[in-house]
């Protein structure tokens, strides 16, 4: 266990090997927490039955609303991604265009619509999203294809649905990783990580029935 | 509760189907085939089962810029190979009036050759097929709409699906297209999931947007139970057949009924939904649990199988006891009048009265309006008792019988509501599939909530059962 003045905490001395050797806190931390939110995503899916847009785009999208200041802002981008997705396809459907095409013509009404929004807040004096930095609004613009093509294979209730849960994953996401105590935590026992790997496979092998299918089969459990 | 977490046992979730049955039963290669929807036409076709015939296939640009519209038939289906979900097909129904390049749709809209070409584009750069990837585009026959399900499918062709798991039909539904599916059988765009007993191949419980329970065709009084599908064994023989030449262990088998070919194979699937459970209220887990260490030698055995673990085994039991059919105390029958004029009603089924009777107006309908009213014109005495009752009968023939064409008798009916007097005719009713040529007497029963009531003397070749 060492003091590492910088950050105010101690970390084990693992983790003050790899500072020593000159990686950034924050990467450690980052790259020790990225296979927690995964597999808590995984958890999610095959237990809870819980969507969204696959393992990345979750994943992706907590770290995005991490490196923005503030999850408001956060969530208030990937709102104006999603809704102009939707948008933009009652407005293209009739021309019937190709599929990359389609995604490049969504990609830059998106990105006008995210300057158009960043403008405005800094307008409003809201300099904290005017301030957010642009690789996790670049991440987010991502989620635009993402989308698109659930909407073409799914329709867009589906779409909607499996972006909503999107977001509610990347916030729970966001508060665990985002919690001082439990980077904390992480620091001190970076070995908790390889936990990961058993519960993974654990959950590999889950042949239950997930908390949303009880629900979608509730009619059928009673009436049996 | 406790009962509650017994019977979730018997549900197959997502996790469970993956992983118990998909992965070890379907394998990649067979898989691929079911994917491949030309791949699994050939080798269907190949094995002499019934397919849609293939017209035409489009595999890149170059072969779109050579077809030659005009052979082109006046009716097709254009589908994507590699398409799930049913999205991208496309179907005309006859060639635009006097253009040989444009085609009418379902919805009476026009299509032009520019817009098959536009559809065909996208669905040779993968717009249509999982994860985007460069797809063929095939023009084949397509199917007529069984008269049967005229009434209960929207602009499209309602079709059955069938799970088969080692050789055995373990659970069937009947898919039928709505308004929201857009003509589509496919249960995630919003088409009708309606159970079916194995053994009889009769409709049970339906399902509309994978977990909600209903009834009837959404917007009408028409009753989902009930619908007898024709064919039903040897749907369930095809389905097996293609499961043994498919090698598909666990297969979803989607068969749909031409007008003039009988059951005709839409497409195999190498991952069949859940929600067929649903529409069955019953659960897949338990039923696949129970087929999985039978050894099954023959397809005939398969079938049999089948019908008798998850059919409503004692119905069929009794009916092929007593060589009677087993009905409730409510039916739908079917009424034939004059000049082969059509009438279906929900009638009640009661062993209380002797002959059958109908309403007034369902007789109109039938084309008696004119012996209605003609008997309505006649001296009719209302008070007598029933000492009288013989009397009055026999001189009310003697003096009425032959002057309208179709009176076929005068009776005299002791009901509840006292005694009356009513004319009757001859009608052909059909209950349950069996044909009667049978005199019914007419009354007014618009109070009453069937308006029709089958008695006795019609009743012969059944047993009731009061529970159905």
């Amino acid at each position: 266990m060492q003091y590492l003045p910088g950050q105010h905490l101690y970390v084990s001395s693992i983790i003050y090997f790899f500072i020593r050797a000159g990686v950034p806190f924050d990467t450690v931390i980052l790259l020790l927490i990225l296979p927690i939110i995964a597999t808590l995503i995984a958890f999610l899916r095959q237990v809870a039955g819980i969507k969204a847009f696959g393992i990345y785009t979750p994943l992706i999208i907590t770290f995005a609303f991490l490196a923005t200041n503030g999850l408001k802002y956060g969530v208030a981008i990937f709102a104006a991604v999603i809704l102009s997705g939707m948008l933009m396809r009652f407005v293209l459907k009739p021309f019937r265009l190709l599929y990359l095409p389609r995604v490049a013509i969504m990609l830059t009404i998106v990105a006008i619509f995210i300057l158009g929004v960043l403008t405005i807040g800094g307008d409003l004096r809201r300099t904290g999203l005017a301030a957010v930095s642009i690789f996790p609004i670049l991440i987010m613009i991502t989620l635009v294809e993402k989308f698109v093509t659930v909407q073409i294979e799914k329709g867009d209730r589906v779409a909607i649905i499996l972006a909503i849960e999107t977001l509610i994953i990347s916030i729970i996401g966001y508060f665990i990783a985002g919690s001082v105590s439990f980077v904390q935590f992480i620091a001190l026992h970076p070995w908790v990580v390889l936990l990961t790997l058993p519960i993974n496979v654990i959950l590999g092998k889950w042949t239950g029935l997930r908390i949303s299918e009880y629900f979608r089969f509730r009619e059928v459990i009673k009436k049996m | 509760m406790f009962n509650y977490l017994r019977n979730s046992k018997k549900i197959l979730g997502m996790n469970a189907r993956n992983l118990d049955f998909i992965r070890p039963f379907n394998l990649s290669r067979a898989k691929r085939l079911a994917d491949d929807k030309l791949l699994s036409k050939k080798v269907l076709a190949k094995n002499n089962l019934p397919v849609p015939k293939l017209i035409a296939k489009i595999k890149d640009l170059d072969q779109l810029e050579k077809f030659d519209w005009s052979k082109l038939p006046d009716s097709f289906a254009l589908k994507p190979n590699r398409g799930f979900g049913g999205e991208g097909i496309l179907v005309v129904y006859s060639h635009k009036k006097g253009r040989a390049d444009a085609w009418v749709k379902a919805d009476r809209s026009i299509i032009t050759v520019e817009d098959l070409k536009s559809h065909i584009r996208n669905i040779i750069d993968g717009a249509y097929s999982l994860s985007g990837t460069p797809d063929i585009a095939f023009f084949e026959e397509r199917l007529q709409l069984l008269k049967l399900f005229k009434p209960y499918a929207f602009k499209g062709i309602p079709d059955i699906r069938v799970i088969v798991f080692n050789k055995v039909p373990v659970m069937a539904m009947l898919r039928l297209p709505t308004k929201e599916s857009g003509g589509k059988a496919n249960l995630q765009q919003g088409a009708l999931g309606v159970g079916i007993d194995l053994a009889t191949g009769t409709t049970t419980t339906a399902v509309v947007n994978k977990s909600k329970i209903i009834e009837y065709v959404p917007d009408t009084r028409l009753l989902l139970s009930g619908i007898k599908i024709p064919y039903w064994k040897d749907i369930l023989r095809l389905a097996v057949r293609a499961q043994e030449i498919s090698g598909l262990g666990f297969l979803g088998a989607d068969i749909a009924i031409d007008r003039e070919r009988g059951p005709v194979f839409f497409e195999l699937n190498a991952r069949p939904g859940l929600s067929i459970q649903i529409a069955n209220l019953s659960g897949l887990k338990e039923r696949l649990e129970k087929v999985v260490s039978l050894k099954i030698k023959s397809i005939e055995r398969g079938v049999r199988v089948g019908m008798d673990l998850f059919g409503g085994e004692i119905e069929e039991e009794l009916e092929y006891i007593s060589g009677k059919k087993l009905i409730g105390t409510a039916e739908k029958v079917k009424l034939i009048g004059k000049d082969g004029k059509e009438v279906e009603i929900d009638a009640k089924i009661d062993t209380g009265a002797y002959s059958t009777s109908i309403d007034t107006d369902i007789a109109k309908e039938l084309g008696f309006a004119d012996v209605i009213s003609f008997f309505n014109s006649l001296d009719i005495p209302a008070e007598f008792n029933r000492e009288e009752a013989k009397q009055v009968e026999d001189s009310l023939r003697k003096k009425y019988l032959g002057q309208h064409p179709d009176l076929a008798d005068i009776t005299v009916v002791y009901s509840s509501n006292g005694i009356s007097v009513r004319p009757k005719i001859s009608i052909k009713i059909i209950l349950d599939n069996i044909e009667m040529a049978t005199q019914v007497n007419i009354v007014e029963r618009q109070e009453l909530k069937k308006s029709a009531l089958i008695g006795r003397r019609n009743l012969g070749k059944f047993l009731i059962d009061v529970a159905k």
